[in-house]
């Protein structure tokens, strides 16, 4: 008995010298170990939770009772902004329905800098491509304009290229975060991060039924795992998240950890694209924010926490009802969903908005906005921060740039097959831009035939002679001296430059001797245009194009005069706006607005204008821009369908080593460029390789198309005047009189000194003959 | 439109001129409301009745609307708004009025001088609009000063 007493008083002893102060020495260790864990989720949560890409968008669409569209184009744009086309009548946000002469269209919530709308249910009713009208079906009442919301062009993914909408616990309704609970962790608010009791009804559970059918761990535990551990399954990480959740509980309140989960869990792929957070999961699944969710989708969202891409409904709808279902019935055992409800609820189908995965959508033109956002942002700011950059990009127009070029090129070398290259960097290649000249809006930038191949943009990197494209730079310089009706010789002249002979030649043969300055435009004749820049001066000419904000300096050069110099052309783009904007150069703008993630104004980007030449001046040269396509080199826009009036000028250098065209209209101005990167032969014109992909553009754009022509500014007179002499015509007695645009201080004063006296003169003639009969 | 209704616009107009002697960023405009609302609205003929273009009248509206943002305190906004008008109609001048307007609260003096010109040439047909583009250009001028 005594030795029994001493054993237990030893055992004591022992217990109390050696395991206590291990209890003790593995008690503290643990807290100091919570403490370091402590510090880690308190950095975590305390700098930014998460990287949000930053997302750009295009600019709004706007759409007006007697605008004429592309329906095509139209509804093209309507899958892409998320509507889904339906055959009742729309009675949620995002639905349309198409009918012969209307479409009935229930309008997403519009909200950009500034204006917020709701969705409204409206029907656009078309005349042909005409907006016959636009009424809202909600009061019957008619709506002068209305706008489409921005469409996302793309997201600056980091490396995880994930998608999430954050959303607070107060948006999410009761029944979903039911759903969720009921789904994955039922005692979530009576535990402490880890539920002995669940994990022993998932050990009975799965013993039952042989299999993994639950997991114990909470959503604290899911938490953990997902937000600070790796995925491997090991005893020490399973002891790190036991640790962590319990560390967590103490540091959160519960409310706050189910929020945190809600905006982490992964419940989905777009493509390429990651769907993370219940905020985006609203939309990908269901095209509708989180507070709007029914209790059936949120049980739907919440039956894809095991196994996101196995129960998605886009990939088999009937497993995932019944993981629905399974989720309803977890919901009903708890009493969080009532008997009627479930009946309901149990019986409905699975239903998903469906989504299209783009490729990269204007990439060129990204690039150019990325260029200048690094500006501002790093690339690392710019994948994390959630910003939201609004600019100036048209879809629609992108789109038919793009098809338009890429038709054209392939026509190009169906034409003449030694243009067709089979190696992908050395195909013929093109590029696109298009403004709207009064304000710098860049509608769209096509750099190039395929941006995988080549990422190099021929817009605003290439720099390329733009041969006759130019021309119109020197007609400008010389309208203080010159006129439309004045005459230039067509004569062949040879002219020493630095000691070097240059002979100039016409493109094409021209019989007159003498051509106006109107016809030399219109026709593109060389000698005629470097007679023109030699009595107007190099140096002018040369000053006078440095005005046009070129960003290489233009030399004086006497072959200036024929564009042999290089360009960029975005620079040529926007030097043709300001004839197209009463000569006012506005600077190419593509980024409109950025914003935080609060909606926060953070950068705004307005047009930037300066005057370069007199509206009257602008407005003449437009006039015999608008010969070239009327009567000169690009005529033959009119037979491809462009009877309205177009300003416009070819362009073709030596060797065919470049194509241009360049058009515009008070509302659109596009230049078009094709060539060889290499500068080989593409052994055809401006005329033939450029503007049939300028006209094929346009044609499919009649939103742009007004049909109108510039108004007539002061400072320009009319006169009639004599097209031999370029003086004031003399009535009966010219014979070729034509009506002229002159400066209002550059009018002919004098009349025509050719038929001035060609009465008299034909009288003397009568007399002489009839004196040399005698 | 009446030729009382008419001498008060006048009155009311070189009242609201007097007003606004001053320099930014004080914005006066001729009228809440646009020559083509008060035709559409009134049904009256004027001299000279042109039915405005579906664009003019869809340009009409963002004036409007960029107008009400200018009147608010917010020029950056409202510039957008009349940028976005002028795309759908380049030949309504009153954006171009405006747009000086909202340049010369922003104290952008060299903008305000380009937009103002563009307004007088888009406004040189209607003797009211081009009165108020004219006040608008002394006040640019004292404001550069």
């Amino acid at each position: 008995m005594v030795k029994k007493k001493r054993s237990i008083s030893v055992k004591l002893r022992w217990m109390l010298k050696w395991f206590l102060p291990a209890v003790l020495i593995m008690g503290g260790g643990m807290l100091l170990y919570c403490l370091y864990l402590s510090s880690q989720i308190d950095e975590r949560f305390s700098g930014r939770r998460w990287s949000i890409p930053s997302r750009v968008f295009s600019d709004v669409t706007i759409l007006y009772p007697g605008q004429k569209v592309n329906r095509t184009l139209f509804y093209e744009k309507l899958h892409r902004l998320g509507y889904r086309e339906v055959f009742h009548e729309p009675h949620s946000k995002g639905e349309f329905r198409t009918l012969a002469a209307w479409v009935e269209l229930f309008l997403h919530d519009f909200e950009v800098p500034s204006r917020r709308r709701e969705g409204i249910c409206v029907k656009i009713s078309f005349v042909e491509d005409l907006i016959e009208s636009i009424i809202n079906l909600n009061n019957g009442e008619p709506i002068p304009i209305l706008e489409l919301e921005p469409e996302e062009v793309m997201l600056f993914f980091g490396h995880d290229r994930e998608r999430r909408r954050l959303v607070s616990i107060d948006q999410v309704p009761q029944h979903v975060i039911y759903a969720i609970l009921a789904a994955e962790d039922s005692r979530f608010y009576q535990h402490r991060g880890l539920d002995p009791l669940g994990i022993l009804r998932a050990l009975y559970t799965n013993l039952r039924h042989a299999s993994i059918r639950q997991g114990g761990s909470t959503i604290t535990q899911q938490l953990a795992k997902n937000y600070f551990l790796t995925p491997e399954r090991t005893f020490f990480r399973k002891l790190k998240e036991l640790f962590m959740s319990l560390t967590m509980e103490i540091m959160y309140e519960k409310n706050e950890i189910l929020e945190i989960y809600l905006n982490e869990i992964y419940l989905g792929q777009k493509a390429s694209e990651a769907i993370n957070g219940i905020g985006e999961a609203s939309f990908f699944y269901f095209d509708k924010p989180v507070e709007k969710l029914s209790q059936i989708e949120g049980a739907t969202i919440a039956c894809l926490i095991r196994g996101p891409n196995y129960y998605s409904p886009y990939v088999d709808k009937r497993r995932c009802k019944k993981r629905r279902n399974l989720v309803l019935y977890a919901m009903k055992d708890k009493g969080w969903i009532l008997d009627e409800e479930l009946g309901t609820a149990l019986l409905a189908p699975v239903k998903a908005v469906g989504y299209e995965s783009y490729s990269k959508k204007a990439p060129y033109f990204i690039d150019y906005l990325a260029y200048q956002l690094t500006m501002f942002y790093s690339p690392q700011d710019l994948s994390s921060l959630g910003l939201s950059i609004y600019t100036t990009l048209d879809t629609q127009v992108q789109m038919e740039a793009e098809k338009a070029l890429q038709k054209g090129l392939v026509r190009l070398e169906k034409s003449n097959l030694t243009l067709n290259h089979q190696d992908p960097k050395k195909k013929l290649q093109g590029a696109v831009i298009v403004i709207q000249p009064k304000t710098g809006y860049i509608l769209a930038m096509v750099g190039g035939r395929n941006h995988s191949v080549s990422q190099f943009n021929r817009i605003t990197q290439a720099r390329r002679q733009p041969g006759s494209a130019f021309k119109p730079f020197v007609y400008v310089s010389g309208l203080d001296k010159f006129t439309p009706a004045s005459i230039l010789s067509n004569e062949t002249e040879t002219y020493e430059v630095d000691g070097t002979i240059w002979e100039p030649q016409n493109y094409a043969p021209v019989s007159e001797k003498k051509v106006s300055v109107r016809s030399a435009l219109a026709k593109s004749i060389n000698l005629a245009t470097v007679d023109l820049a030699m009595r107007i001066g190099l140096d002018h000419i040369a000053a006078t194009a440095n005005l046009f904000g070129f960003s290489i300096p233009a030399n004086p050069y006497p072959s200036l005069s024929l564009g042999a110099y290089e360009v960029i052309p975005l620079n040529l783009a926007r030097a043709y706006c300001a004839f197209a904007a009463d000569g006012v150069l506005s600077f190419p703008l593509s980024l409109k607005k950025v914003l935080d993630e609060n909606g926060k104004m953070l950068e705004q980007r307005h047009t930037s204008i300066k005057r370069v030449i007199s509206p009257a001046k602008a407005f003449i040269i437009s006039s015999m821009l608008r010969s070239v396509v009327d009567e000169g080199t690009a005529r033959s826009l009119k037979d491809m369908g462009i009877l309205f009036p177009v300003g416009g000028k070819t362009g073709t250098t030596n060797k065919y080593k470049d194509a241009w065209f360049v058009g515009y209209t008070p509302d659109i101005l596009a230049l078009v460029w094709v060539g060889f990167d290499d500068g080989s032969s593409i052994h055809a014109s401006g005329a033939r390789a450029a503007l049939p992909i300028w006209a094929e553009l346009i044609s499919n754009l009649p939103q742009f198309v007004s049909g109108n022509w510039f108004k007539e500014p002061s400072g320009v007179v009319k006169r009639t005047v004599c097209s031999e002499s370029g003086q004031l015509a003399i009535k009966n007695r010219c014979p070729h009189q034509v009506e002229e645009y002159f400066l209002a201080d550059n009018v002919p004063l004098d009349y025509c000194p050719i038929h001035r006296w060609a009465q008299f003169r034909h009288m003397i003639k009568g007399v002489k003959d009839f004196v040399k009969q005698f | 439109m009446s030729n009382s209704f008419k001498s008060l616009l006048i009155f009311c107009i070189g009242g609201l001129g007097f007003v606004v002697w001053g320099c930014a960023p004080v914005i006066s405009i001729p009228s809440s409301q646009t020559r083509w609302n008060r035709d559409i609205q009134t049904g009256e003929i004027g001299s000279a009745p042109e039915k405005p273009s579906p664009r003019a009248v869809a340009s009409l509206q963002l004036t409007d609307q960029g107008r009400r943002l200018l009147e608010n305190g917010n020029p950056d906004d409202a510039i957008g708004v009349f940028e976005q008008a002028i795309n759908i109609d380049p030949t309504n001048g009153q954006n171009y009025y405006y747009l000086s307007e909202a340049w010369l609260v922003k104290e952008n003096i060299v903008q305000a001088v380009e937009f103002n010109r563009l307004a007088a040439i888009y406004l040189e047909d209607d003797e009211e609009w081009l009165n108020q583009v004219m006040l608008q250009k002394e006040r640019i001028i004292r404001c550069s000063r």
